[in-house]
């Protein structure tokens, strides 16, 4: 193990009811570290976070924030980390500087001190020109930028960023990551959920939930590696053929359709483009080889949890 | 910093965060301000209580000295004013009421003197206008004192063992000329502070619930008691200031007097306060939602007050079951302790019950929203 663990949980569980949201989930987040939490709607990614945060209850398992018991001492947990909803909720009524005057007020801390510290996260997010600007006014990415300002005006050593960059067009997602990466440059521990496979790249180690459960747990590479073996050929097709002349082929581990291409994913030096084009004829319109993305290991781990609950 | 100071600066940067919502959306405050003035001059101006010159349709059969003198004595009163003389005919008194033209007939049977001479029972009739059941209530009080000191006049003249006769005038103490927007100004403090600071309690809470603000400050260090004081304080402030316009306006369009203290007034004011406060609270924490939180408000602190309360009905006419429920609503004991502190001078040694009652309802408001206020979303 490297550095020590600043985020351990072993066993969560959180039920609504009858319903399980969060199921016997396990995992340990290294100081300093990018944690990614992939899913899709309803995996139970904000259940955990808000469990961490000191804001739900567990309902069974332990999980530590900081070396402290999240169950036993949330009010503790606060003070050292810094939690952004999915929800934007900043005052849409104030303005930038306003939210962040009344967040760090809300942390305790003294007037002079807040002030600087504003001006210098304000500047630090891109948003120091417009500090004065109503906060329902700023454009979407700003606001989610203004709401990560709030989050770390105490200095927190733990982020916990739920979706931040859901409905955010692709620029500004991209400055966001930047500010991420440098909050992590700096020794802050960033948790941040998501369900864009594109972005799950940046995080150095990613947990991926379906149905409430951990599913898979690795860095990027490792994850590819381990759920997506051989090698990786987009394939595209003229529109009335068919592909069954592939499936049959061996050293051929699997073949997913997206539109009118496909992914095809084959056994470690057995196939090349050309020898794909000779196979397929002239219903080949393009074939090359690529990298396996997240969106794969996502695709394949859902699919073997569904195989896997099915009896 | 130190914890206490830390502490006061969280509560003073919700309070300040309040204030500053209050202000962008200047609805509230016109509607916190406006409100109270709208509302006096409604009440002050165009729905008095007050009998002016209702019109009377008099028949008097006996022409005797008795029967005019009761006629006078109705006419002089300034409540009543004679309208219309009716002959004999009783259908013609239902043709006037039908048109609207008299609201009250007063009918002398033939005899009425002579069997007032004898020391008999004389038989007048009074016939009202019920359509208005509030001025018909009102008109048929006038009318039977305005008999009573008649009777009382004849009586001393007829038993001159009676002597010196009573002096049996229809005085009404502490306000004078019955004017009830004296009467009224106490009831419509109550009312706008029932309304205003449960309302806007409620939603202001509810909103942060439904926006999602309030999870995010539950993610922060600051204290539960924190929080609640920080966001009541600018309401409770509020408030305050609706009561002091109110009675400004009174005392200046109305000549709405205060006799008491005015400290103790305010005092009893800041506990009602405190109390729908609370209440507007405990709704917004137990709906978590604006729509239904204004419903339940408009339910529980509206509608008691306005009919619960003594403000417009008085609370001695109820039946039974009703006036068992006036007790649990706050506005009743704090608009009978205005009444008594503004009209009557009254002080602590008198309104105390009222004061305890007032605590009472603001300790288990507070208390209960307190309890179920978690800083947590499940
Ligand atoms: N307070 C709650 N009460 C009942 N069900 C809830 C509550 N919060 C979340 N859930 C349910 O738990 C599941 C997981 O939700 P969530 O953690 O928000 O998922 P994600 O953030 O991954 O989209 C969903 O099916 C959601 O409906
Ligand atoms: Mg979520």
């Amino acid at each position: 193990m490297g550095p020590e663990a600043v985020i351990e949980v072993a066993g969560l569980t959180r039920r609504f009811g009858s319903f399980t949201a969060v199921q016997q989930v396990s995992f340990s987040v290294r100081a300093g570290e990018i944690f990614g939490f992939l899913g899709a709607n309803g995996a139970g990614k904000s259940t955990t976070i808000r469990i961490l945060c000191g804001l739900l209850a567990p309902s069974e398992g332990h999980a530590c924030v900081a070396g402290i018991d999240v169950a036993r001492d949330p009010e503790a947990v606060k003070r050292s980390i810094g939690y952004m909803s999915q929800k934007f909720s900043l005052y849409l009524d104030l303005t930038a500087e306003e939210n962040l005057e009344f967040f760090g007020g809300a942390y305790g801390l003294g007037r002079r001190a807040l002030r600087q510290r504003g001006r210098e996260l304000l500047a630090r997010v891109g948003l120091r020109e417009r500090s004065a600007e109503i906060t329902g006014r700023l454009p979407g990415g700003m606001r989610q930028r203004l709401a990560l300002a709030a989050a770390m005006l105490h200095r927190p050593r733990i982020l916990f960023l739920d979706e931040p960059t859901s409905g955010v067009d692709p620029r500004a997602r991209q400055s966001f990551w930047a500010l991420i990466r440098e909050a992590a440059r700096e020794g802050v521990t960033v948790f941040v959920t998501t369900h864009a496979m594109d972005e799950a790249e940046f995080c150095d180690r990613i947990g991926l939930m379906a149905d409430g459960r951990l599913r898979a747990l690795d860095t990027p590479d490792g994850l590819k590696r381990s759920f997506l073996p051989g090698e990786m050929f987009h394939l595209e097709l003229s529109p009335d053929r068919s592909i069954d002349a592939l499936a049959s082929q061996p050293g051929v581990l699997r073949i997913e359709s997206a539109g009118a291409a496909y992914r095809l994913r084959v056994e470690a030096g057995r196939f090349d483009p050309e020898k794909l084009r000779a196979l397929l004829g002239p219903a080949a319109v393009r074939v090359e080889r690529v990298e396996p993305d997240l969106e794969d290991v996502f695709l394949e781990v859902v699919t073997q949890a569904r195989g896997e609950a099915v009896p | 910093m130190s914890p206490a100071g830390r502490s006061l600066r969280r509560t003073l940067a919700l309070s300040g965060k309040e204030l500053r919502h209050i202000v962008r959306d200047p609805r509230t405050l016109y509607l916190a301000l406006g409100m109270p003035v709208v509302m006096l001059f409604i009440f002050g101006y165009a729905v008095t209580f007050d009998l002016d010159r209702l019109p009377l349709g008099v028949l008097d059969a006996d022409r005797s000295p008795e029967s005019r003198e009761l006629v006078r004595a109705f006419e002089s009163s300034g409540v009543f004013q004679r309208a219309w003389d009716l002959s004999n005919a009783a259908e013609e008194a239902e043709g006037h009421f039908h048109r609207g033209r008299i609201q009250g007939a007063l009918v002398i049977s033939p005899g009425f003197g002579r069997e007032l001479g004898a020391g008999r029972e004389g038989q007048v009739q009074f016939l009202l206008d019920g359509t208005d059941g509030v001025t018909a209530a009102i008109a048929l009080g006038y009318a039977g004192a305005i008999a009573k000191a008649y009777q009382l006049r004849l009586l001393s003249r007829l038993s001159l063992e009676l002597a010196p006769p009573l002096d049996a005038r229809v005085r009404l103490r502490y306000n004078p000329e019955a004017r009830s927007t004296i009467f009224i100004v106490p009831g419509l403090i109550a009312l706008i502070l029932a309304l205003m600071m449960v309302l806007l309690t409620s939603l202001s809470v509810a909103r942060e619930w439904e926006r999602g603000s309030l999870e995010q400050l539950f993610a922060t260090p600051a204290k539960r008691l924190q929080i609640l004081i920080g966001k009541l304080l600018p309401y409770v402030a509020l408030g305050m200031l609706q009561v002091l316009l109110v009675l400004a306006l009174g005392t200046l369009l109305f000549q709405v007097p205060v006799r008491g203290s005015l400290l103790w007034l305010l005092g009893t004011a800041l506990v009602f306060i405190s109390g729908c406060v609370g209440q507007g609270l405990l709704i917004s924490v137990l709906t978590r939602n604006q729509q239904l939180a204004t419903q339940v408000a408009a339910i529980t602190a509206l509608l008691p007050t306005v009919l619960l309360s003594g403000f417009i009905f008085p609370i001695e006419n109820m039946p039974w079951p009703l006036q068992a429920l006036s007790t649990i609503v706050p506005a009743r004991y704090f608009i009978s302790a205005l009444r008594g502190i503004m009209l009557k001078g009254n002080g602590p040694a008198e309104i105390w019950p009222q004061l305890a009652a007032l605590l009472t309802f603001a300790l288990v408001m507070l208390a209960a929203a307190n309890a179920r206020f978690q800083r947590r979303l499940d």
